[in-house]
Parts: structure tokens; sequence; C-alpha cells
């Protein structure tokens, strides 16, 4: 059973995009990081061309992210103040970000430097993270304790234009948000990703904020970037299928709820290890596709316009004709998804809490 | 002499993990090396 996508132009099996979004999705909630790096590549191996995949997963992730950030934001457990700094030097960067994809994509390289992105990243995240996770194995087996490092001060604390940010009971220069948020921006505009691996261990490593204001203020500062790169691509591309859209956000909701019941059962830490080598693998079969197979994907014919449904049609014309509201209505499309979860997600919640109570 | 006072096979499961430890070491270097030379050729 193959569903076609009106905006990307290819036929697609909506069981497989389910399931690897499920896939991803309980990878997401079992080891805390976003499935964003994941997933892009993974809908360019099921033959979405890169553009249209980064766009596609760029309102995922506002979905999934607007879903998750609700139980933060009703326990109050998030830095506005912080999140705010941030979120405007990612405006900067994911408009700096959308310029130079505008760039690659005029020359025709657009695929190639998104491909080349994500094989790095990939190489970098994984191996760091094996690193990282085959030493804690190694000391773990020594009974050795890893020593942590008293309050660092590095350069970046001397900057000028100082600021308070009493949730989070820190005075620090107001550059040092907002160039991670530019850092941040710049990625997520060009790759489609939500920016979490990055803004986690910054704001836990150089700006210094307590432990748990950080999950609740990354989601915040997620919502804010992805609302601009899913506007950006929708409106300057019209490269968003909501089709695809609706898809990968049940997916990964369904997914991430897996995914975090599993992490509270079973000890996730060993198991980073094997996420590290998939990671790896993924950046060699992208390497493998770059370098060598490049032919056979440029060859992946896309379709006429001919025999599509009335829904296909109305897609189309909505996001050629009307590319303002078009995007508009991508952005409160993933914001209805994400909320509705959320509520789903509390329902199924309650009723399980009321079934306990009434077999007691 | 008894087989614990044997000094070689004391060392075996650090040599064991020696191995290990270069074996990820030298297939992260090939790993990096497969896709820099593969950009490298890329763009020329």
């Amino acid at each position: 059973m193959e569903v076609f996508l009106p905006i990307a132009q290819v036929f697609v099996n909506p069981i497989e995009i389910l399931l690897l979004s499920a896939i991803v999705g309980v990878l997401s909630g079992l080891f805390g990081v976003g499935g964003g790096f994941l997933m892009t590549p993974f809908l360019i191996f099921l033959g979405i061309p890169p553009a249209y995949a980064v766009a596609n997963e760029a309102n995922n992730i506002l979905a999934t992210s607007v879903s998750g950030s609700t139980t933060y934001y009703l326990k109050n457990i998030l830095d506005y103040k912080m999140g705010f700094i941030i979120v405007i030097g990612g405006a900067i960067g994911t408009t700096v970000g959308i310029y130079t994809f505008s760039y690659f994509k005029g020359i025709g390289k657009i695929d190639t430097v998104i491909s080349l992105a994500y094989m790095y990243i990939l190489a970098i995240i994984g191996t760091l993270m094996l690193v990282e996770s085959l030493r804690e194995i190694d000391q773990a087996k020594r009974n050795v304790l890893a020593k942590k490092k008293a309050h660092v001060h590095y350069w970046i604390h001397g900057l000028p234009v100082r600021m308070r940010f009493p949730k989070s009971k820190l005075y620090e220069s107001i550059f040092t948000p907002i160039f991670i948020g530019l850092v941040v921006g710049f990625i997520a505009a060009i790759m489609g990703i939500g920016g979490a691996f990055i803004l986690v261990p910054a704001m836990i490593y150089i700006i210094k904020m307590p432990t748990k204001l950080v999950p609740g203020t990354s989601l915040f500062v997620t919502i804010f970037v992805s609302v601009i790169v899913t506007f950006l691509h929708s409106f300057n591309y019209g490269s968003i299928d909501l089709l695809l859209v609706l898809m990968l956000v049940i997916g990964s909701i369904i997914g991430v709820q897996v995914g975090q019941k599993l992490g509270e059962r079973i000890d996730s830490s060993g198991l980073r290890a094997l996420l590290a080598i998939l990671l790896l693998i993924v950046g060699i079969a992208i390497a493998y596709d770059t370098f060598f197979a490049n032919e056979i994907l440029n060859n992946v014919q896309s379709n006429t316009n001919k025999d599509l449904n009335f829904f296909s049609e109305f897609i189309i014309d909505f996001s050629n004709e009307m590319p303002f509201f078009y995007g508009l209505f991508t952005i409160m499309f993933a914001i209805i998804l994400g909320v509705a979860a959320a509520f789903i997600r509390k329902f199924v919640s309650n009723l399980k809490i009321k079934l306990l109570i009434r077999s007691k | 002499m008894h087989i614990s006072e044997i000094k070689i096979l004391n060392k075996l499961p650090r040599l064991k993990s020696s191995y290990v430890k270069a074996g990820i070491l030298m297939s992260l270097l090939a790993y990096w090396g497969v896709i820099l030379v593969g950009t490298f050729v890329t763009f020329n």
C-alpha cells in the first residue's frame, strides 16, 4: 500500500513511515535525545528528497515539542527569560540558515550539503557518545567515581552586557545565550532538527543553568526555533507536506511515550553505546549514498500532477497560491496535533489511575 | 603452583580489554578516514 505525497511528489509506504517514526520516538524517549537527527536521514533513505525531509521533520519537531513541553509549563520548571534571549539568537541563526539553504538550493547543491551535514553531525555525536559510554562502562567495572570539576569560568563568562536571570539564579552576559541560539537556529534551518543535542549541554556546561530547568527551557526554545524554520521553509519553498507531517507526528508521539515508559523500567546507560553505534551506522549509510549512490537517488522520478485526489490538489493549490497562509496553517496544524497528543496522554493517564483505584 | 598465581592468566582480561579498546579506536579512525577522504574526493 503506497500513498502519494502531493508536495514532495513521491510515493511512500505509510506503515514504513509510522513504524520508523515510532522507533525513532522510542529511542528519543529512552535516551532523552531528539529524534530529528535520526528521522531526517531515514526519510531520505525512504526516497523523500532531503530538502523536503528537513522541512517536514522541523514541523514534526514542533508538534512533539508542544506535546512534551506541557508538563514543564504546568509545573513552571522553565526559565522564560533565558529562553527568550536564546530565541533571539535562534531567530537570527534561522534567518541566516535559510539564506544559506537558499544559496545552496540555487546552485543545485542543497541535497549534497544536507547529506554531508548529517554525515558529520552523526559521526561527531556517535564518536563522542561511544567514547563517553565506553569510559562510563570502564569506570563502572573499576568502581572509579568520576571526578566532577568545580565551578569553572571560561572566557565566555567575562563577556559584557550582563543580565540577571532570577529563575536560574544567574548573572550572565546576554551574548552567551544569543550565540548558542544562533548556532542552534542555523543548524535547525539547514538540517531540520530541534538542536537539543547542542542546547542541553550548552545550557548545563556553558550557561551553568540548574539541571531541572534545562529540559523545559530547551523545549521552549525548540518550539520557537521550529516555528520559524517551518514557516520559512513553507513560505519560501512550499515544502511542508501535511500528510507526511501527520504520519510523522502520530508515530513519534506514540514512540516517545513507549520510550519514556521503557526508560523508567530499564537502565539505559549500557544501551547508550548501542545508540552511538546506530548513529555511526546511519552516518556511514549517508556517506555511501552521498559518495557512491548519488546517481541512484537523482534518478528517482517525480510524479506529475495528473490523477491527484481532491485532498492532494487542495494542498498543492493552497501551498502555491497562498504560501503565507499555508505557512501559518502548517504551524497551527503542528501545534494542534501537539496539544491534542498532550490531552490524550493526560486522559489516558487519568483513566489508568481511575482503573487502578477501582481494582483496589 | 596454584593456577591463580600464574601472572599471564591474571593479565588476560586486561589484555582482552586493551585489544577491544584498540579495535574500537582503529574502527573509529577508519570510519573518519572514509568520510574525510570521501568528502575530499566528492568535492574534487
